[in-house]
């Protein structure tokens, strides 16, 4: 069965359709790149799929449909994601932003919490020893203690990724992981995301830009245009599919009818 | 997680759970300490003025940590804390009037009714935000005041509800300064229950809500729940503070309430820090302390008697200057200055920092 399976998912904002009819499927331990240009409505779909937004069509986790379930159930459920901009809680440390991500599997209730009664310490320490090990896996270890506002953008990206994995997933939901880092940070989200795949056996679905990225890792393509479904195939086929390269790189016919049809502001 | 600053160097920690203890240096032990040691002996030098000066200072202490937890960590801001306060001091004044109900009744009733009103009210916080969800907390105190005034004159308690004051295993409350040993005691648990649930899961999950809502949400957490607990803990925690302020005073009235005392405590936790305990105890015990202060300082001036009308005017005035002089000259408080000054004295005399964040 399929670990994440989109069917016939539409959305729209009053007049505006987003998303028109976008079917795909993720097979368990699939790395699936989500790939169109701006405005394609990938990060639209990501937002169904974790439950921001409520398109309609199916959303099925593990054969069950989850579309209109609230977020925090979605994830729950297993649904991790990281966010365009980090999307980090700046004031709070990095450990307590991996704890809070990790706040579904916490399972102390208040009462305890406020007398910090034993049972909550063990918890405590023993969500410690799990977020160490995430530390551990993206090597954030210098970085524990420090406020996360104040750390550089690229170490903040790998925050929020480490933030996803601190629920234990088994779907992570990657939205432009790489965007906005550097040749070497790059390198090294690409050891990480190759790392959980492998080691931690997790389904992935991966909005990038970056074509080369892409190509390297991806087990599957799905291209998005205008919120429709363009391609979908292994990285080679995609890749050089015509109608992918008209919607990245346009002709001129194609441009030539946009530029009339939408005149630049 | 509560310092912002080393302190000490050579404490190694081993395992996660001695990264949890609340006092990890022998500096800080000592600290404690001290500070236990001077607020034992405080109440057997100070003169009763002093005394009652600082039974207020740890009410209002129990009242700002616990709006502090609302507004500065879950970011639900209230304007009707002077109404929880009201409503805990009602239910105790009506429980004693009523069926003589004693002080082990009374306590856990002023919080129940905390915990229904903070759930009542809570409930707004779940679609309105800001100064809306400000407005709509209004109207709690507005309720209760209704209430308790409607209670007074039916019952002919027109200056008031008289109470008894209680008595704790046998030993009656009457004595200032085993006033002063209960409301610290009922402070420093309030204290350490803030310290606690900030320190696990629920207070994540509140500045989790304050920092990003939707992003929290899709990390798992159930916002209304949290909004709602939020609500529920700080009600509970302030109609408390309600019940010892009615047994304290001997009387309630709703006069005590109006709706300066929520300005008052939102000073608090303006004044003393957002997002800090100890800015919240710091504030408290500022605003306080603030208006006697005030009158001392015009009691120096020359021709005292004539501005003796006038010290309410000047006190209120001050007051208003003292916001905003914090709002423009010192968003972080009190606790800011303080570790502003934690921080110049770090490695005082010599001039070097340690990085920011090299800490553990």
């Amino acid at each position: 069965m399929a670990e994440l399976a989109i069917e016939n998912l539409s959305l729209r904002f009053g007049g505006l359709t987003v998303l028109d009819n976008v079917s795909f499927t993720v097979e368990p331990g699939e790395l699936m790149a989500l790939i169109g240009p701006n405005g394609a409505g990938k990060t639209s779909a990501l937002n169904c799929i974790s439950g921001i937004y409520r398109g309609s069509g199916a959303i099925r986790l593990r054969g069950k449909d989850i579309a209109g379930l609230a977020p925090h159930d979605i994830a729950r459920l297993g649904v991790a994601r990281t966010f365009q901009h980090g999307e980090l809680f700046p004031q709070m440390s990095v450990l307590e932003n991996l704890l809070t991500g990790r706040h579904a599997r916490v399972g102390t209730n208040p009462l305890a919490e406020m007398l910090f009664l034993p049972s909550v310490r063990r918890a405590e320490v023993a969500h410690r020893g799990a977020i160490e090990r995430i530390i551990d896996l993206v090597e954030l270890e210098r970085f524990r203690h420090a406020p996360v506002g104040a750390l550089p953008f690229g170490v903040q990206k790998l925050v929020g990724f480490a933030r996803a994995l601190a629920l234990e997933p088994t779907v992570m939901l990657l939205d432009e992981p790489s965007a906005g880092l550097n040749r070497e940070e790059r390198e090294d989200l690409a050891r990480f995301i190759l790392r959980i795949k492998q080691e931690l056996k997790m389904t992935i679905v991966w909005i990038e830009h970056d074509m080369q990225m892409i190509a390297d890792l991806a087990d599957r393509i799905h291209v998005l245009d205008y919120g429709r479904t363009i391609a979908d195939g292994k990285p080679d086929a995609v890749l050089s599919d015509p109608n992918v390269l008209v919607a990245y790189l346009g002709t001129e016919t194609v441009q030539s009818t946009i530029v009339q049809a939408t005149p630049l502001p | 997680m509560f310092r912002p600053t080393p302190r000490a160097s050579g404490y190694f920690r081993t395992d996660y759970a001695q990264d949890l203890a609340l006092l990890q240096t022998r500096a800080e032990r000592i600290g404690l300490a001290a500070l236990v040691a001077i607020l034992v002996t405080l109440p057997f030098v100070a003169t009763p003025f002093l005394l009652d000066l600082a039974c207020q200072v740890f009410l209002a202490s129990i009242g700002a940590l616990s709006l502090m937890l609302l507004t500065g960590y879950a970011g639900q801001i209230s304007l009707g804390h002077a109404g929880l306060i009201a409503a805990g001091a009602f239910t105790t004044g009506i429980l004693t009037r009523e069926i003589h109900a004693p002080f082990w009744l009374t306590l856990p009733a002023s919080a129940l009714t905390g915990v229904v009103l903070g759930l009542v009210f809570g409930l707004p916080s779940l679609r309105l935000r800001g100064l809306y969800l400000a407005v709509s907390t209004l109207a709690l105190h507005f309720i209760v005041i209704y209430l308790g005034g409607e209670y007074e004159t039916k019952r002919g308690f027109s200056t008031g509800i008289l109470i008894e004051k209680p008595s704790l295993g046998g030993f009656k409350l009457t004595d200032g300064r085993a006033w002063y040993f209960v409301l610290l005691i009922f402070a420093a648990a309030t204290l350490l229950i803030c310290v606690n649930l900030l320190r696990s899961r629920s207070g994540r999950a509140w500045r989790a809500i304050h920092a990003r809502e939707t992003v929290a949400e899709a990390l798992g957490i159930s916002i209304s729940g949290y909004k709602l607990l939020a609500f529920v803990i700080s009600s509970a925690m302030t109609s408390v503070a309600g019940c010892l302020f009615a047994y304290y005073r001997g009387v309630v009235s709703i006069e005590a309430f109006d709706l300066f005392l929520s300005i008052q405590y939102v000073a608090m936790i303006i004044i003393g820090g957002m997002g800090s305990l100890l800015g919240a105890l710091l504030g408290a015990a500022f605003v306080t302390v603030f208006p006697y202060a005030i009158e001392a300082l015009l009691k120096l001036l020359p021709n005292v008697q004539k501005l003796a009308g006038d010290i309410f005017a000047v006190n209120y005035a001050s007051f208003g200057v003292v916001m905003i002089l914090f709002l423009i000259l010192e968003p972080l408080g009190l606790v800011g200055i303080w570790r502003r000054l934690q921080n110049y004295f770090l490695l005082w005399p010599f001039k070097y920092k340690p990085l920011a964040g090299t800490r553990k």
